[in-house]
């Protein structure tokens, strides 16, 4: 037992001695302050769960076959422009090679348009550093800058599918109503150039929309405009606070639509907390739910840090393995004096990616650094989201 | 070193915001309106450098002066109401630009995308900055530029009787009145040269950050306004330079270290600010 | 003209929160002459402080949450008295002004990191019950914030005509030296009258709470802006006026949403503020002015 117990501890001398810890550090940004804090939180907590799990299975290789630990750290910003900019700044002004976030799209507007808009253009001074994001969602960011790419569900994809699937589901099912928060570009846009489009060209006949504000609190004229119309489907295209104003509403007037659809990101713990009685039963389409091994592996491992496993924070996971891949085929240095070069080759490797894995399958990756993401349909009963339909 | 050009481009500009409010506070007016002309400084100058591709000196020169000009116009009613009653109604008065912009859409197409403000959207793409191989240093100075010009009036003033006049109005009106000054003029102009300013600010505002929206023009952004000359101390401009360090550097970059405390310690130290020297950061004790 | 009526007492009844909001601001301003513009976050902060009732008792009745939003309220009210008012000498009022800014900042954050800035269900009580009469309906959860804010105004009607304490705080408003000549301790008047607004702020975000059925972070800047309009059309200073500006805020509000839509709703409400400050600048009752 003891020539065991020495043979070990030399050989953790040795490997202790031999291996310097290389390292190789990814940085996270997103909102851990602010309403939507909850975002950061598990953001982070995915990174570091699959940091952890990486760094467990040896690190990442590096161009002179050696290995390095992922480091990672996180960065709040608040949901604020001004902030996510000086965030940005800083972590480039560190030894990070790359970063994912943020959680906000207002703040991904205009830090993409602080990025060099194209590569190699010498004549524009834009930032020279890879982002890929996880969560803001907002239609068509990552076009701003080829410094940006993102690993965020496709919903024009998404909806299509849905309300294809809702045609064949119930064929005598005709009219359709939105309910829409208009001042907040994200779900504003989904309504307007997404479910309406994609509900009428699957013969649906959307008879009009009622509109309300991120921050309302009185739903009454609304819904009795949802009440006269009396679609068969009401989608409604906003975020928790506002969306269980309007189901609130909905159940003291006494509007039952047979189908009721929801936003993509509310797909979450968010809007079981706060009306998971008037939510039951609404569909939406979304990229995570743990169905598969690895989905599950990664809800645990997040679990571990203190994070829930949702679509957005699963898109960090799923980034960080991405990210890994990429740096072993893009043979980076892990040098700390070339920091720019492996920048560079990290986005350059991501540019060149055709499809990725992702937690439910194979994601393809568009040709405008976007994402075409599997997704499946889940279901508020209880106080979960269960899986509706899964299509893969 | 870019990060920390950015975060003294940053500091210059809500320097020039809370000095728009600092002239204003001297006449004894607290005003919530100027992330009104803020935001309208913004919008003109983006406008200009994005639709019209004027460059970006003379497109802040219209920022400033849409400003001005809108100030003088809210100077005038503003003349009516006193007091907090003056706040709210600036505070309504900012609310509504914010509301204006929220609907406001005027797009161009530009080869085959529409560029221009989209109401709830926003306006993306002002990128006159990194378009004309601007570096963040550059960027830099030219914000500092205006600081520095504008502190350098704003002492100016302070030294001259118009700074006098300025404080005796804010001090009493009425003794103010009784030795000859004429209320209207020195409100009003006040009220007039805090708009430019604002205009300015926001014209830059715009220009660092690539993209503006509504929301980036609320009731927060105008409470900072009035709190950076006010935590500095009414005293001297290098008071609101001071409070802008202290808030921007300090409680949000500087507090990073302290991860989730930094929201939660931000609040409480304005109001230990508040209570430890009310009468602001930059005092000396019997000016 | 049925919708016109209906978007009328929809926005009346839920104007009556508003009500209670603008009460509390302009009992402030009528006692201290100053603004205390952490009002709203911190009734709103009452309001979840409420729901940490229903972590100590999973099924308490909504009353019992109710009530216990209102002595947080209080406790809070309270607490931004000795945090932005006590310390700082009256000469400044622009501190006070930043300080009670500053608190603002802190409740709202205080409340972020406790839920995570997760929305949270609040109980109601009524909220299935609606009133019809044909085509017209009646919230009756609502009715019973409209009742709660009439018995609130008479009874602090009472307590300031009826009482010592009232007696003592209309004489420091009116005048602080005499008052104070007269023996009153103006510090004790003053703390008292922020725990008599913040009991009433507790309820008033009870109430919203139970009313939108929702309690989210979110809800505080627009109630503030929202509670300081109705302040002003209503007179700064008069708690009847607060009330009557609340429910014709509501109403407006609703009636500009029916015909021009959300997005340009807030727009016509302070078009509706300007109007009175041009035509009525002192608001609807003006508060007497003093002998100074």
């Amino acid at each position: 037992m003891k020539k065991l117990a020495l043979a070990v501890a030399l050989a953790f001398a040795a490997g202790g001695a031999l291996a310097q810890e290389k390292t190789v550090r990814i940085s996270g940004f997103g909102a851990k302050t602010g309403p939507v804090r909850s975002f950061g939180i598990n953001s982070e907590a995915a990174m570091q769960a699959a940091a952890d799990v990486i760094n467990k299975g040896g690190g990442v290789k590096l161009a002179d076959g050696s290995k390095a630990k992922i480091v990672v750290d996180f960065y709040d910003d608040a949901c604020n422009a001004e902030q996510g900019i000086s965030v940005i700044r800083r972590i480039a002004g560190t030894d990070a090679l790359v970063a994912i976030g943020p959680t906000c799209s207002n703040v991904a507007e205009p830090l993409f348009g602080i990025l060099q808009k194209k590569v190699d253009d010498k004549t524009d001074t834009g930032l020279q550093f890879p982002v890929f994001t996880d969560v803001a969602i907002k239609v068509g960011l990552a076009k701003i800058s080829e410094w940006a790419f993102r690993n965020v569900p496709n919903e024009m994809t998404m909806y299509s599918s849905l309300f294809y699937w809702l045609r064949q589901k119930y064929p005598d099912l005709k009219t359709v109503w939105g309910g829409v928060e208009e001042d907040f570009a994200h779900s504003r846009a989904t309504w307007h150039v997404v479910m309406k489009d994609r509900a009428n060209a699957n013969n649906f006949q959307v008879l009009g929309e009622s509109k309300w504000l991120l921050a309302d609190t009185n739903f009454a004229t609304q819904v009795r405009e949802m009440k006269k119309a009396n679609a068969d489907i009401i989608a409604i295209s906003a975020h928790p606070f506002s969306m269980c104003g309007a189901l609130k509403e909905m159940q003291r007037q006494g509007v039952k639509p047979k189908v009721l659809v929801g936003l993509t990101s509310s797909s979450s713990l968010e809007t079981l907390q706060g009306c998971a009685k008037q939510a039951q039963g609404m569909i939406i389409p979304t990229s995570f739910a743990p169905v598969t091994k690895e989905a599950k592996f990664a809800a645990e491992q997040t679990a571990k840090y203190k994070g829930a496993a949702d679509l957005h924070s699963m898109a960090a996971w799923e980034n960080m393995f991405i990210l890994k891949q990429v740096m072993e085929s893009e043979k980076i240095s892990g040098d700390k004096s070339q920091v720019q070069a492996d920048r560079r080759k990290i986005r350059d490797g991501l540019a060149k990616l055709k499809v990725t894995k992702g937690l439910l399958g194979d994601t393809k990756r568009t040709d405008d650094r976007e994402a075409d993401k599997p997704y499946l349909f889940v279901q508020a009963k209880g106080s979960e989201w269960v899986v509706l339909h899964n299509p893969l | 070193m870019d990060f920390y050009f950015g975060l003294i481009q940053l500091i210059g500009v809500h320097t020039l915001l809370g000095l728009s409010a600092y002239i204003v506070l001297l006449t004894g007016q607290v005003t919530l309106a100027q992330a009104a002309f803020y935001a309208i400084g913004a919008y003109v100058s983006g406008m200009l450098t994005v639709l019209a591709g004027w460059h970006i000196v003379p497109a802040l020169g219209v920022g400033a002066l849409a400003g001005a000009v809108a100030a003088c116009a809210v100077g005038f009613p503003a003349l009516r109401v006193k007091g907090l009653m003056l706040v709210i109604a600036t505070l309504a008065f900012g609310e509504g630009v914010r509301i204006f912009f929220f609907n406001f859409d005027y797009q161009i197409a530009k080869g085959d995308i529409k560029v221009g403000p989209l109401g709830g959207e926003g306006f993306r793409q002002i990128r006159f900055f990194p378009e004309n191989g601007w570096t963040t240093l550059e960027v830099m100075l030219f914000i500092w530029a205006f600081v520095i010009a504008v502190m350098a009036l704003l002492w100016w003033f302070d030294r001259s009787r118009y700074g006098a006049v300025l404080r005796a109005v804010g001090e009493d009106e009425v003794a103010a009145q009784s030795v000859g000054v004429n209320l209207t003029a020195v409100k009003v102009s006040a009220m007039t040269v805090g708009g430019a300013i604002a205009g300015i600010a926001g014209s830059l505002y715009a220009h660092y950050t690539t993209h503006i929206e509504h929301s980036n023009f609320n009731v927060l952004v105008a409470t900072f306004a009035i709190a950076y000359p006010i935590v500095g101390g009414l005293q001297s401009v290098f008071g609101t330079l001071a409070a802008v360090i202290f808030v921007q550097g300090f409680l949000i970059e500087g507090l990073r270290g302290l991860g989730d405390w930094r929201n939660l310690l931000f609040g409480a130290l304005i109001v230990l600010a508040m209570n430890l020297r009310p009468q602001g950061i930059f005092w000396r004790r019997g000016a | 003209m049925l919708d016109f009526v209906q978007a009328v007492s929809d926005g009346v009844l839920f104007g009556a929160t508003y009500a209670l909001i603008g009460i509390g601001f302009t009992l402030v301003f009528g006692v201290m002459h100053k603004i205390n513009m952490a009002y709203a976050a911190a009734s709103i902060g009452a309001a979840y402080a409420g729901l940490l009732l229903l972590q100590v008792m999973a099924g308490a009745p909504p009353w019992a949450v109710f009530a216990c939003a209102f002595l947080a309220g209080g406790l809070l009210g309270w607490l931004v008295y000795l945090a932005c008012f006590h310390f700082i000498p009256l000469s400044h009022p622009l501190a006070t002004l930043m300080s009670t800014v500053g608190m603002l900042l802190l409740i709202d954050e205080v409340v972020v990191h406790a839920t995570d800035g997760m929305p949270q269900s609040y109980p109601a009580m009524f909220d299935d019950v609606m009133l019809h009469a044909g085509e017209f309906t009646l919230r009756g959860d609502l009715l019973l914030v409209f009742g709660v804010c009439v018995v609130a105004m008479a009874c602090l009607l009472a307590l300031l005509y009826r009482t010592r304490l009232g007696l003592a705080t209309r004489a420091v408003s009116q005048q602080p030296v005499a008052a104070q000549l007269c023996g009153i301790q103006v510090a004790r008047v003053n703390a008292m009258t922020f725990v008599v607004t913040g009991l009433l702020g507790g309820l008033a975000g009870a109430m919203i709470g139970a009313s939108v059925g929702t309690l989210s972070p979110l809800l505080s800047g627009p109630l503030t802006v929202k509670g300081l309009i109705v302040t002003v059309i209503g007179g700064l200073g008069s708690i009847p006026g607060a009330i009557v500006a609340g429910l014709l805020v509501g109403g407006f509000e609703n009636v500009f949403q029916l015909y021009r839509g959300v997005t340009e709703r807030d727009l016509y409400v302070m078009l509706l503020l300007f109007v009175f400050l041009v035509f009525r600048p002192g608001g609807i009752f003006a508060a007497r002015a003093g002998r100074d």
